[in-house]
């Protein structure tokens, strides 16, 4: 068969702008689009602000040089490896209750990473030139440059698999789901290196969050499936995806538990013995308000529905998850915020008087819209997405 | 090919700033821009008059350490963070992605964006100016009216800092992250 057959032969829905612009007019439906137009048009607006005014439009500063679009790029590249996660559940390992996904998973796996590297391309100042030097003049030795690779080699990997699973071939459907898994979850723990390689943060430096990085990011998927079924059968679940969703639930429950576990032992271990640039760094944490906005929204809440009901009121679920990704956000934030909280030049720090205090940053307005932005392309592909391929399973 | 490294007899200092005045007008950096390239560490006086701690107040000069195991070059993705022949790290402004992780992994905060070229930058030891030009002195040492700071190649036993070094007993900031600085701090 020649690269020809096989494109055409792919399985789409012939539709135009009408059909893409006609959705049932209900009050749900009307608030995204609404939201997801909105949020374009900022994206538009923020991009135009940074093309004008470079880094100096974003709150950034030189000793918090990571700031929000970061975090967001890696609210969406979790989210992708999440996604990636759930929907080889079926295709990959074989677990018949999950096929039903399956597509679903792995289409939003291509539309989340594309939502972060629209993201990341107005972070990084020479977007162009790093694709140039990143092969002429690669540093091995870099985490940034592995993660950054390897999401690359990723995306072709899953645009592969889900080619085949459009076109029902699950063997090699099979085959490059796998390697897409295995080069997504080595992709999504360098970026843990990203941060656990920093020796200067000790906050950051160490094993936790490369594999920290990859629970979470099965956590994640696990919340956007509930929100991609929850639209999909508009609460209203058949008996089989409510097999699966009572599944994804108790895992759910199951991962969460760990986490707070792990958050536990963190904390804990990094307060003990008091010491310097680490001890006083997590003794701030927990006084900060997003910290427990990420355990109360990303876990707590979550993790008592999913407990309390047994994985079985679906719909409660729902709204669990939905408040679980705003939790899933803020631990993101936290995540490269807190990092960088505390100043490195230690002598600078007392000059003219001024007592030891922690680096101060807040997102500038053009930060905001190009983030919101970042989500009103995933929701747009997404939807677009559901009008021009099947993503349901397919009969048997 | 030289190892080029920097004592400061940093209890001479005397915060009159001129080694900042000096790097800025040797190496372009830009107005405003302070305490980017080099800067004084300022610590106060402590106690309360009349009872003041007269030696605990000190002036700390510092920079970029040019260390032999810079974290920044070791994270750089492209590789624009090198070393160069006399094991100086330099920025190449062509590769740099202006990706900022080098300005997170520097444990001592020794790096910049320039505006003009937005990448980051860094002191260089005036490497493209007064030893590009085949002087064998930095700004900010030439002008030090204490001499404080002693520049020279770490590998020439005869040089002054190698002699220095053999002589005075000395320290390197944050030395337990495995840095191995080319600054050294005269006790």
């Amino acid at each position: 068969m020649s690269i020809k057959e096989f494109i055409t032969s792919i399985p789409v829905n012939k539709v135009g702008i009408k059909d893409i612009l006609k959705f049932e007019k209900s009050p749900t439906n009307l608030l995204v689009a609404a939201l997801t137009l909105l949020f374009l048009a900022f994206f538009v607006i923020g991009v135009g602000i940074y093309l004008v005014h470079g880094h100096h439009a974003y709150g950034v500063t030189r000793q918090h040089p990571w700031g929000l679009l970061i975090a967001v790029y890696i609210f969406f590249v979790v989210s992708s490896t999440g996604l990636c996660i759930v929907g080889s559940l079926g295709d990959v390992f074989g677990f018949k209750d999950y096929e039903m996904i399956s597509k679903r998973a792995i289409f939003g796996s291509i539309v989340t990473i594309l939502g972060g590297f629209a993201v990341i391309a107005f972070e990084i100042g020479h977007p162009v030139r790093m694709l140039i030097y990143n092969i002429l003049s690669p540093g091995m030795r870099s985490a940034i440059w592995w993660m950054g690779t390897l999401y690359g080699i990723y995306l072709t990997f899953m645009i592969i698999e889900f080619i085949f699973l459009l076109k029902h071939d699950m063997k090699n459907a099979r085959i490059f789901g796998l390697i897409g898994l295995l080069v997504g979850l080595a992709a999504h723990s360098n970026l843990g290196g990203v941060f656990g390689f920093l020796n200067s943060r000790t906050i950051s430096n160490g094993v936790f969050y490369p594999t920290y990085f990859i629970l979470t990011a099965f956590i994640t998927g696990i919340y956007i499936a509930f929100i991609m079924m929850g639209f999909r059968y508009k609460l209203r679940f058949p008996d089989n995806a409510k097999v699966m969703l009572t599944n994804l639930a108790l895992i759910q429950a199951l991962l969460l538990a760990i986490l707070m576990f792990f958050e536990t032992w963190k904390m804990l271990t990094g307060i003990y013995g008091g010491m310097p640039g680490r001890a006083d760094v997590a003794e701030h944490i927990l006084t900060t308000w997003p910290f427990w906005a990420e355990v109360i929204f990303g876990m707590l809440i979550p993790f008592l529905v999913a407990l309390l009901t047994k994985g079985k009121n679906h719909v409660m679920m729902f709204w669990a998850s939905l408040i679980g990704m705003v939790g899933i956000f803020f631990m993101r934030y936290d995540l490269v915020h807190d990092t960088q909280l505390k100043p490195l030049q230690m002598m600078k720090t007392r000059e003219y008087m001024l007592p030891p205090e922690w680096v101060h940053y807040f997102p500038s307005s053009t930060e905001m819209m190009i983030s919101l932005g970042g989500l009103g392309i995933v929701v747009l592909l997404y939807y677009v997405g559901t009008k021009v391929f099947n993503l349901d399973a397919d009969a048997h | 090919m030289a190892r080029y490294g920097m004592a400061l007899d940093y209890k001479n200092c005397i915060n009159c700033k001129a080694c900042e005045v000096a790097c800025k007008e040797e190496n372009g950096v830009l107005l405003g821009a302070d305490k980017h390239r080099i800067w004084v560490g300022v610590k106060e006086v402590e106690g309360q008059w009349p009872n003041l701690d007269i030696v605990s107040n000190t002036f700390v000069p510092s920079q970029c350490q040019h260390c032999e195991d810079a974290p920044c070059q070791e994270v750089c993705p492209t590789h624009a963070t090198y070393y160069d022949e006399n094991h100086v790290v330099r920025v190449n402004s062509d590769k740099c992605i202006l990706c900022s992780y080098c300005m997170n992994a520097c444990p001592y905060d020794a790096r910049y964006v320039d505006d003009r070229t937005m990448t980051v930058d860094k002191c260089t030891f005036c490497s493209d100016t007064r030893l590009a030009r085949g002087e064998t002195t930095t700004a900010c040492q030439n002008t030090c009216p204490t001499k404080v700071r002693t520049f020279g190649d770490l590998d020439d036993p005869e040089s002054e800092i190698s002699i220095l070094l053999k002589t005075r007993d000395h320290f390197s900031l944050k030395s337990h992250l495995g840095t191995n600085p080319k600054l050294f701090y005269l006790t």
